[in-house]
């Protein structure tokens, strides 16, 4: 430049603004969350699509696509949640986007669009702790907001104001998992017995038993008018003994005061049932068992089968997305963990019941899926998915320290499951 | 390493059964020892076919636990079944080969062939508890729990109780996880064989904090078994907790046993490096076996503890003893170090002069460095030049590097500390500061590290922060150690000051991010759980590098818990 010599201003400004476009990378159109082993914490990725869906911003679940990774818009907002949150993003601008999906248009692979955030309700006690529930523990650390809703709340409200209702381990034949023999003055069990006590006699009913089968009829109701409930460990099973068993004594002397019918089991009507029928029930009072759904009985140490390992099986994206959905994940082999209800017995599934995870060669299930009237249920076996041998009173799952876990991710597709439900669905 | 007491149990069962078949003489016992020393020379073949030879001479115990280990040793595990078969089938009560059969059944994974041969074991000796408690040895020695948990629940059944099995019991119930109930079995083997102590060590190692507060109670509740609360006090040392450890060992009633198990006690605690508990449990044992030898030992630990008050007692008890006894050579430092670090300069020249005939003048010389340490904590530099003088040569240098830094002579003071090779992490840090500015002299930088050598917090503060007035270039860091020293003296409004001062006027450097945590930690506390939150967001945001965003991240899961509840 020659000394002296100054360009006009207009000029100054428009070379300022080429170096500036130069200098900045341009914004790409989208942001994958990818859920592969790319992903620093999984976990977090469905808190930030969740959010994104929150605020309104249309997503996309890309089907068996790096194990089932998320398409946002790139929002500077989702940056922000991305980058606080630890999630890894990749941008993709259109060029790769077109490539993208015309791989996913080939292969086994689908892209389902999220809508809106689901509604949530977590069944839960009053004075549980968080830790008490893996599905809350989840959602906490995903920052997935929920309601928690208890008895009063599913017999008083409309549960319909929610999408998606969770039971964790909360037993609806009213029992409390026959724990009463060896805990039955621990401070926590009478509390939560003269909790329950007390709500039965609010509602009109004569004991507990009675009241929770009332709330298993509320919650099944739920479901056939086009809810979705997801239910893990003990509540899966005993969920279906108190439908099943509803005109029917299926509880011991500690819960009502009477022996179970001794012909119980064939008085049961498991046409009410969603997921399961034809089950034994336990008449042994002193047998830590509910019933023949649970394959691996682990508080009957006679009976207890080891843990081993689970596969999730492999669905169509384009014929299956619901079931494609629900299995997303980067690992297709899990390490199985305990519960009052651990897996589900084969020969016990209804008919039309989709297996969604089995331990090879064994004869059980962990993991399933099926529709009821309107809407659609998912049972998980087991307690916590890091905590294999979970016992009463063990310290709480620190999240922070499992930000990839495989097991948990089931629980979270579950959660983001509902959101896709404007697309029609072809199972 | 959980299972190698259970090794030493499941081998030592094993020798234990195989008495009766096991005494040999002539001819059996020439092949057996041939054999032995092909195994012990790698030549399985060899070692094999003896064993087998021995087994036909009658040998049968000792020849079949050979064949086990020779069989092992070419990875034939199995190989060693049909001869078993065989031997079971004409001594049918011998534990030692029913036992060996299970294990290598077990071994090789031929689960339900175990299983039956367990079963026959048991059916051939209907009252007895050994089946029982050998298959559930090996089945816990393969971490096989459930199973275990199976065969120890059928001898409750079947033979009324489990007594004589309380081992098994207690480790089948710490592999469980049932916390509680093991400690209990634990205490109850304790009592019957106080040597278990390690074993229950290595079982309950992994009780999880929430279960912790439940071992201390089973194990301390009445009159504990000693057993129980050694494993208890080691625990206590892996758990980081080995003041509590000390706390169950300080009340035991003093005598030799004891004197011992505080020493072993105090080598466990040395090696997790809690100084102060050592100190205690050094002093517990000088108050019980005084000599000159654990009073050095203990004060070196006090010294490292920082209790200079107790080193210095305990310095002068090592000089005080019968004159065979005492250690003027070891106690002399020890106490001019306690007195240096208390800044009592003039008693520490006072005690250097008065052992100097004794000491020797290499070694009187060699204390000058101290003496010079010493002057400088009670804040006379000029002395401290003085005594240096004295000094060997690298001590001088050492010393003159420290004295060039307090005279605000930081070019010589870089160099002089940079020299030195002694490990010392206070002049890291020095050189860390002094790194990050190219200035020679600086009167401020001086009179912070002057202060703070002194112990004066106080002035240590006002001079860091005229420091980073003075050097631009590290007010951030100046500002920072201001702050950490007023959260030090729990001055966390004046700490809060200086942190928003930092980030308002040097949000990007490095400083930023540890002030930003501090200061929403300090937030969090407060109940601000806001100001925290946003704190912690703008660490991530403006700090995405930092190796504390995964701290800011906990904290802001930490606040999410919190605001669920």
């Amino acid at each position: 430049m020659i000394a002296g010599y100054r360009l006009p201003r207009m000029a100054r400004r428009l070379i300022a603004l080429a170096l500036m476009a130069i200098a900045m990378p341009a914004r790409a159109q989208h942001l994958l969350l990818p859920m592969d082993d790319a992903q620093a914490n999984h976990l977090k990725a469905y808190g930030v699509t969740f959010g994104a869906l929150r605020d309104g911003v249309r997503s996309e679940w890309l089907l068996n696509y790096r194990g089932g990774a998320f398409l946002l818009p790139d929002l500077p907002s989702l940056r922000r949640a991305a980058l606080l949150a630890g999630v890894s993003v990749e941008a993709i601008d259109a060029a790769t986007l077109r490539t993208l999906r015309t791989a996913m248009a080939e292969g086994n692979m689908d892209a389902v669009p999220l809508e809106k955030a689901p509604r949530i309700a977590i069944y839960t006690p009053p004075d549980a702790p968080p830790w008490d529930d893996a599905v809350t523990l989840a959602l906490t650390y995903a920052g997935i907001p929920y309601d928690a809703i208890w008895d009063d709340a599913v017999l008083d409200t409309d549960l319909s104001k929610y999408d998606w209702i969770h039971l964790h381990h909360e037993d609806f034949t009213g029992q409390q998992h026959k724990l009463a023999s060896v805990y039955r003055d621990a401070p926590w069990f009478v509390r939560s017995r003269e909790r329950d006590l007390a709500m039965a006699r609010r509602f009109g009913q004569g004991d507990i038993p009675a009241l929770k089968k009332a709330v298993a009829g509320r919650l099944a109701a739920f479901v056939e008018r086009g809810g979705f409930l997801f239910a893990m460990c003990g509540s899966t099973e005993t969920l279906e003994l108190a439908l099943a068993g509803r005109d029917v004594d299926i509880a011991g002397v500690p819960a009502d005061g009477s022996p179970l019918d001794p012909a119980a089991d064939g008085k049961m009507d498991w046409l009410r049932a969603m997921a399961f029928g034809g089950a034994a029930l336990e008449m042994a009072p002193g047998v830590n068992a509910m019933s023949d759904i649970d394959g691996h009985q682990v508080n009957v140490p006679l009976r207890r089968q080891q843990l081993g390992t689970f596969s999730l099986f492999g669905f169509s994206a384009k014929f299956d997305p619901v079931a494609s959905m629900l299995v997303q994940n980067h690992r297709a082999v899990l390490r199985d963990f305990y519960g009052v209800t651990t897996s589900f017995t084969r020969t016990r599934l209804k008919p039309g019941v989709t297996i969604l995870a089995e331990e090879a060669g064994a004869p059980w299930v962990k993991y399933v899926h099926g529709t009821f009237g309107r809407g659609a249920w998912t049972y998980l076996g087991g307690h916590d998915p890091e905590d294999p041998q979970h016992a009463v009173g063990a310290p709480p799952t620190d999240l922070a320290l499992h930000p990839n876990s495989p097991g948990y991710r089931l629980i979270l597709n579950n959660v983001l499951f509902p959101a896709a439900k404007q697309k029609p669905l072809k199972t | 390493m959980r299972w190698r007491p259970l090794l030493a149990l499941v081998i030592g069962g094993a020798l234990a059964g195989s008495v009766h078949l096991a005494a040999q003489t002539g001819p059996a016992s020439t092949v057996l020892a041939r054999a032995i020393d092909a195994e012990n020379q790698g030549r399985a073949r060899e070692a094999i076919a003896a064993y087998r030879e021995a087994i036909a001479l009658g040998a049968v115990v000792p020849g079949v636990l050979g064949l086990e280990r020779a069989f092992a040793l070419v990875a034939q595990e199995d190989s060693v079944l049909p001869a078993l078969d065989t031997l079971i089938a004409k001594f049918p009560r011998e534990g030692s080969l029913r036992n060996a059969q299970l294990r290598a059944l077990v071994t090789v994974g031929r689960e339900r062939e175990a299983s039956r041969a367990f079963i026959a074991w048991r059916e051939a000796e209907p009252s007895a508890i050994d089946p029982y408690r050998e298959y559930a040895r090996v089945l816990l020695f393969h971490g096989r729990m459930a199973a275990a948990d199976t065969v120890l629940a059928e001898a409750v059944q079947r033979l009324g109780s489990t007594r004589g099995m309380l081992l098994e019991v207690a480790q089948l119930r710490a592999g469980l996880g049932r916390w509680a109930e093991a400690a209990g079995s634990w205490r109850e083997v304790m009592q019957e064989e106080p040597y278990f102590e390690t074993a229950a060590f290595y079982a309950m190692l992994p009780t999880p904090v929430a279960f912790r507060d439940t071992v201390r109670a089973i194990f301390t509740a009445g009159s504990a078994p000693l057993g129980a609360r050694q494993a208890l006090a080691q625990l206590e040392v892996s758990w980081g907790t080995p003041r509590r450890g000390w706390e169950w060992l300080a009340s035991l009633p003093v005598r030799d046993t004891t004197i011992a198990i505080w020493q072993q006690f105090a080598e466990e605690v040395e090696r997790a490096e809690a100084w102060g508990v050592l100190t205690d449990v050094l002093v517990a044992v000088q108050r019980a076996r005084p000599t000159s030898a654990h009073a050095i030992r203990a004060a070196r630990a006090a010294l490292r503890a920082g209790a200079d008050t107790i080193a210095l007692r305990l310095a002068r008890e090592a000089q005080q003893g019968p004159p065979a006894d005492r250690r003027m050579t070891d106690g002399v430092p020890i106490e001019l170090e306690a007195l240096a670090r208390l800044g009592r300069a003039a008693d520490a020249e006072r005690v250097l002069a008065a052992a100097a005939p004794t000491l020797g003048p290499e070694i009187v010389r060699r204390q000058a460095r101290t003496i010079a340490m010493a002057w400088i904590r009670a804040g006379d530099v000029d002395r401290a030049r003085r005594a240096v003088r004295e000094a060997p040569i690298e001590d001088a240098d050492l010393v003159a590097g420290w004295l060039a830094l307090y005279a605000g002579e930081i070019g010589v003071a870089r160099t002089a500390l940079r020299q030195l090779d002694t490990p010392d992490p206070q002049r890291v840090e020095v050189l860390a500061f002094l790194a990050r500015t190219s200035a020679t002299q600086s009167r401020s930088i001086g009179e912070a590290f002057l202060a703070v050598a002194r112990g004066d917090s106080a002035r240590a503060i006002r001079a860091f922060e005229q420091v980073a007035r003075d050097h631009a270039e590290l007010a951030s860091l100046a500002t920072l150690v201001a702050a950490r020293i007023h959260q030090g003296r729990g001055e966390l409004a004046k700490a809060a000051e200086l942190w928003a001062r930092l980030v308002a006027q040097d949000g990007q450097s490095p400083e930023a991010a540890e002030a930003l945590l501090e200061w929403g930690r300090l937030a969090r506390r407060q109940g601000d759980r806001a100001a925290a939150r946003a704190r912690f967001e703008q660490l991530i945001l403006s700090h995405p590098t930092s190796a504390l965003v995964p701290q800011a991240r906990r904290e802001l899961d930490r606040l999410a818990l919190e605001d669920r509840r």
